[in-house]
């Protein structure tokens, strides 16, 4: 068996499925509100009443897990916000990359790449947003302004076309490009092979080591 | 066809409200009497007017109102419904086609595929639509006046005046060909100002590209409680021509530039595999 290292947590794994079902939900069911054309699949509330419960999950999951995993979360909101020059080099190489896999201008990249640092503050970025437009919607839709409400639902709209758009390229790299072989399997067992990690997360494959002995 | 519409005439107005009573009663719109065995309370509200205001049970609703006129008191009346404009923000933020606009122009709806979103409550200049809402759950549906077209119960399909028109006892509503009262209003401001009344005026006529129901007023239209000048809101605009397009092109870029970079990616991935085959046999 090759040597595997462990690059996502248990609790984090877990985190990331739940938010990643009641995303998905989310966004079928305001989507059949955004397309006038669908919007006809949501009478008699159905649709909204779903997007309500998941909703309430998307918001508790991670109030569970941050108080659970305050280490973790500390480091997780740290890396979105830790922007330096060896991006600037990612964002450079990223379409050689990602088109023709020539990875020879791709500098070392820690846990998270360029990438997977916007895609994670697109997250916490948004969640925010649609957390705080749609609990007014839901809860104010009786007290708050006319205007006020309407300008809710533009900001929801915003963070749904930006999160959205990201989410299907978050779930292209993952599952579908030819090229990202084992993200799928860091996400979903938990571990990569040694191998993957050198080659494509090598500054955080050596701080690991450094850290810790490899697991074989 | 020929667009229908409404002309309300407020200086033939007595405020009966028997167009309350008609629409409620030819649309099932049922109130309760307030008596202790209905359970329902009695209040006094120092006003005529009843109930306070509309509601998913009253879609149309007489206002009473006393202005001070030079130290005279007048004492107003005015209509309250739907207004059913030519440029509906109702109709453009509905997601659901529940409201939409009848081939006569007025803005009809079919409760059957509202989705209780509440957008139209939202958006209308007017503040007309309202709906019963679970706070908790979201569950609603909408109402408001459709023109006595509500399915079922559809007048103006039977070449019938809506039920309120009907009922009207000084004929303070009207119900024809909207350029036929279009004309027929100016006929009267005319007359109210050749009387003495300085601000008569025509309300409707050009307000969101025309209204179907017109107003005939002895006053400024803001002294009826009108809004001068009505118009669909910022926010509407933003969120329906900005934001919608934006959606769309954002989507479908994502979508191609996935699309092309699977296909170069796997080809390029195909002929790196084919280069390692060749340099190990
Ligand atoms: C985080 C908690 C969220 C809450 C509390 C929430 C709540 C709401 C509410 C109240 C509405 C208004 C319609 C209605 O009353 O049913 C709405 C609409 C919508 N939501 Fe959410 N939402 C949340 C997250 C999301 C997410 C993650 C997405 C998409 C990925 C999303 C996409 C939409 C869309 C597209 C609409 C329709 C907007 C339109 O009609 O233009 N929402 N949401
Ligand atoms: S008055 Fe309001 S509900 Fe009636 S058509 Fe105009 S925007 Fe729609
Ligand atoms: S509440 Fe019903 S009628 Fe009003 S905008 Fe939503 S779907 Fe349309």
């Amino acid at each position: 068996m090759p040597q595997e290292v462990e690059k996502y947590r248990k609790p984090t794994r877990i985190l990331h499925w739940v938010h990643m079902v009641s995303f998905c939900l989310l966004f079928l069911t305001g989507l059949v509100l955004f397309i006038p054309g669908l919007g006809i699949i949501a009478q008699d509330s159905w649709t909204r009443v779903i997007h309500r419960i998941a909703a309430a999950i998307f918001i508790i999951a991670p109030l569970i897990y941050i108080p659970l995993n305050l280490k973790a979360t500390a480091k997780g909101i740290k890396e979105a916000f830790s922007w330096g020059i060896e991006d600037i080099g990612w964002l450079k190489a990223a379409p050689r990359y990602y088109f023709l896999g020539d990875e020879s201008d791709m500098p070392p990249q820690g846990a998270m790449n360029t990438g997977q640092k916007l895609w994670w503050l697109i997250v916490l970025v948004s969640s925010v947003v649609f957390t705080i437009t749609g609990l007014i919607m839901w809860f104010a839709k009786t007290t708050a302004s006319p205007a006020v409400l309407q300008w809710m639902v533009f900001l929801h709209d915003i963070a749904f076309i930006g999160a959205s758009s990201m989410l299907l390229l978050h779930i292209y790299l993952g599952v579908i490009h030819p090229t990202m072989t084992e993200a799928w399997k860091a996400i979903y067992k938990g571990t990569v092979s040694v191998g993957y990690a050198k080659k494509h997360h090598a500054k955080w494959y050596e701080e690991v080591t450094r850290r810790k002995e490899v697991k074989s | 066809m020929a667009e229908k519409a409404i002309l309300y005439d407020a200086t033939r107005c007595t405020a009966c409200r028997g167009c309350q009573a008609a629409c409620k009663q030819w649309n099932e719109n049922d109130e309760l009497i307030p008596t202790e065995e209905n359970g329902v309370k009695a209040a006094n509200r120092g006003s005529y007017e009843n109930p306070p205001d509309l509601s998913p049970r009253t879609w149309v609703k007489m206002e009473f109102r006393e202005t001070d006129a030079g130290g005279a008191v007048r004492w107003l009346f005015s209509r309250r419904a739907c207004m059913h404009c030519t440029e509906a923000a109702c109709v453009k933020v509905c997601p659901s086609g529940a409201l939409y606009h009848h081939e006569l122009g007025f803005v009809a709806y079919d409760k059957d595929i509202c989705t209780g979103c509440g957008y139209c409550i939202d958006a209308c200049p007017f503040n007309v639509p309202r709906s019963d809402r679970n706070l908790i759950t979201g569950i609603a549906k909408m109402d408001k006046c459709t023109f006595c077209t509500t399915p079922g119960l559809d007048r103006i399909a039977q070449g019938w005046e809506p039920a309120c028109v009907k009922t009207c006892p000084p004929k303070a509503l009207q119900y024809g060909d909207r350029n036929q009262l279009i004309a027929e209003g100016k006929k009267r401001v005319e007359s109210l100002i050749a009387r003495g009344w300085a601000n008569a005026n025509l309300y409707g006529e050009k307000e969101l590209g025309g209204l179907h129901v017109m107003y005939v007023l002895d006053d400024h239209p803001a002294v009826y409680g009108l809004p001068v000048d009505p118009q669909i809101s910022a926010a509407t605009i933003a969120w329906q021509d900005v934001i919608q397009p934006v959606g769309w092109v954002v989507g479908g870029l994502t979508i191609l530039g996935l699309g092309l970079n699977y296909l170069v990616a796997r080809a390029s991935a195909n002929s790196d595999k084919e280069k390692k085959n060749a340099a190990r046999s």
